[in-house]
């Protein structure tokens, strides 16, 4: 899922000085599970924004924040509290946010929050970055422990000399992620995929922005480009040519 | 003569570290270099070593064959895309430098510029074969060269890494992927260091054992708790500790010196390298005492 936390309080409302009524959208996904888009934390602002002087005209927690049209949806029930509000703050992550951006083309869209990764839950509300999106996957060659994410310097081909007594040179709290997966290949009976060189990654394929069209039909993109079905827009780059 | 004609004649290479300073003031820099000069095989220049920002090393290698040293050119995958890096190699070898040592390089926290963008778009292993690549006469992505580099390659080893296994399996990568010489982190017990060479002597590759010159039992006891994959033996501290504070900066002197005479003597390694930090000018008094100058 993807983790948000609260921006501070206190500069929040120093951004939002000079408005004086407020709509609030959070998320009942994400930012639920990490407690800055659920009832709770709408209450929270609520109350922060009125003893500040503010007025809230409401709030709501839409199911998806990030799906634009079905929240487009169920905000239309709230229409008028929503209609009166000067600006909208999103307590969703920076995707929920810019969808209410779409769904209110003519109001003011704050974030309530910062944007911080893909996340698993590990415990409630304690999460770890395991993935990083990085459009290339490489976990069938790495025991299933991502070094793109879990090693700081995204190496694919083994631990650096950094690594001391199977803890990472950038911080002792962490487990060198090539001794995680050296141990794992290990257990697993699959040291010989460690032994082969792993090509460099494709960077290409997490150019930004990304879309991607699943829709049989073709479809038109804002900026009037079609894509066909089930296309990814980043494009890869030429293959590396073999060594001889 | 060329690094690699001097390791492949089989004399018993000395090299040592030269840190490009910070600064555009490079009067101690030439000091030091002058005082090298005809005493060693190769000055290795360090890039930025532990991510602090420093003059490029390439341009400290093409200062070093100016004062008549053979550059070894460090170079880290930390601060350059692949673009970078293959455009300072070709750089590099038509300023004349022709030996590279090929690393990943300390993680931009260790360092002075803590907001810099970690690069590490290809790695280590990656990189030795972009050298090939190059020396070949193509790119990373197969277009033709004007022209080919001719780099000896090197690459850095860990003899005692705990675990040790996975960093002896990615010096079978780096023997794969084009490497011709090893430079290892600082070593200090040659017994075990044997063990390693056993390994090592495997693969068609020469290797040069990295010392690091110890000034104090303090020194090294903080080389122990702080930097990765260094154990000074006991024997070694109590030696330190024994000479009494005035005397052991010189003891650490005759430590080195020591092991450059075992290492030589009984054939261990094909070479050393000298890492003094900050007392370059100590190097030709090791150098005397380990008999070889
Ligand atoms: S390799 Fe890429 S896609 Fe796969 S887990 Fe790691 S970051 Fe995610
Ligand atoms: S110690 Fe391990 S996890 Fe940390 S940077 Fe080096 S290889 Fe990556």
């Amino acid at each position: 899922m993807i983790i948000t936390i609260k921006k501070d309080t206190k500069k929040l409302l120093e951004t939002l000085d000079r408005y004086k009524s407020f709509y609030l959208i959070g998320c009942s996904e994400c930012a639920s599970l990490c407690g800055t888009g659920n009832e709770e934390a709408i209450k929270e602002l609520t109350e922060a924004l009125t003893a500040a002087g503010k007025t809230v005209t409401g709030g709501i927690v839409p199911t998806t924040g990030c799906q634009t049209l079905g929240t487009k949806v169920e905000l239309k029930k709230d229409k008028d509290a929503s209609g009166e509000a000067e600006v909208i703050i999103a307590m969703s992550c920076g995707a929920g946010t810019q969808s209410a951006v779409e769904i209110f083309p003519d109001k003011p869209v704050y974030p309530a929050n910062d944007t911080m990764f893909l996340g698993n839950m590990t415990r409630f509300q304690m999460f770890d970055e395991r993935c990083s999106l990085c459009g290339d996957c490489v976990l069938e060659l790495t025991g299933g422990i991502c070094p793109v994410t879990n090693c700081p310097k995204g190496l694919l081909n083994g631990p650096c000399g950094g690594m001391k007594d199977g803890n990472c040179e950038v911080s002792a709290d962490i487990k060198c992620a090539w001794v995680r997966i050296y141990e794992r290949q290990k257990k697993l009976n699959e040291l010989e995929k460690m032994e082969d060189i792993a090509p460099p990654k494709d960077w290409s394929k997490s150019q930004k922005p990304h879309s991607l069209y699943n829709k049989e039909d073709k479809q038109k993109d804002k900026a009037g480009a079609t894509h066909s079905d089930k296309t990814a827009k980043s494009v890869g780059a030429p293959p590396l040519k073999e060594k001889k | 003569m060329s690094l690699k004609e001097t390791l492949q004649s089989g004399k018993f290479v000395v090299t040592a570290e030269v840190g490009p300073p910070k600064g555009t003031d490079i009067a101690t820099m030439l000091h030091d270099m002058h005082l090298l000069k005809g005493k060693l095989d190769a000055v290795n220049v360090t890039d930025n070593q532990s991510a602090v920002m420093r003059i490029s090393s390439v341009a400290v290698c093409k200062i070093a064959i100016e004062q008549g040293l053979e550059p070894i050119l460090q170079m880290t995958c930390r601060d350059r895309n692949r673009i970078a890096l293959q455009s300072d190699l070709l750089g590099a070898s038509v300023l004349g430098i022709h030996n590279v040592l090929i690393m990943t390089g300390d993680h931009v926290s260790a360092g002075d510029q803590k907001g810099a963008k970690p690069v590490y778009d290809i790695e280590s292993v990656q990189l030795l074969q972009v050298v090939d690549g190059l020396n070949n006469g193509h790119d990373m992505y197969g277009n033709a060269l004007k022209g080919a580099t001719s780099f000896f390659q090197g690459a850095v080893v860990t003899p005692e890494a705990n675990p040790l296994e996975p960093q002896l399996m990615k010096f079978k990568k780096k023997v794969k992927a084009g490497a011709n010489f090893f430079q290892t982190q600082a070593i200090y017990d040659i017994d075990k260091f044997k063990e390693f060479m056993a390994f090592a002597r495997q693969f068609p590759v020469k290797v040069l054992a990295g010392l690091v010159v110890l000034k104090s039992a303090g020194m090294a006891n903080f080389l122990n708790n702080n930097v990765p994959g260094i154990k000074v033996p006991q024997s070694l501290i109590d030696e330190l500790k024994a000479a009494g504070k005035e005397k052991a900066g010189d003891t650490g002197l005759n430590i080195t010196a020591r092991h450059i005479r075992q290492l030589k003597e009984e054939g261990i390694c094909d070479g050393v390298h000298i890492m003094a930090i900050g007392m370059e000018d100590k190097v030709p008094t090791i150098l005397q005492r380990a008999g070889l100058l």
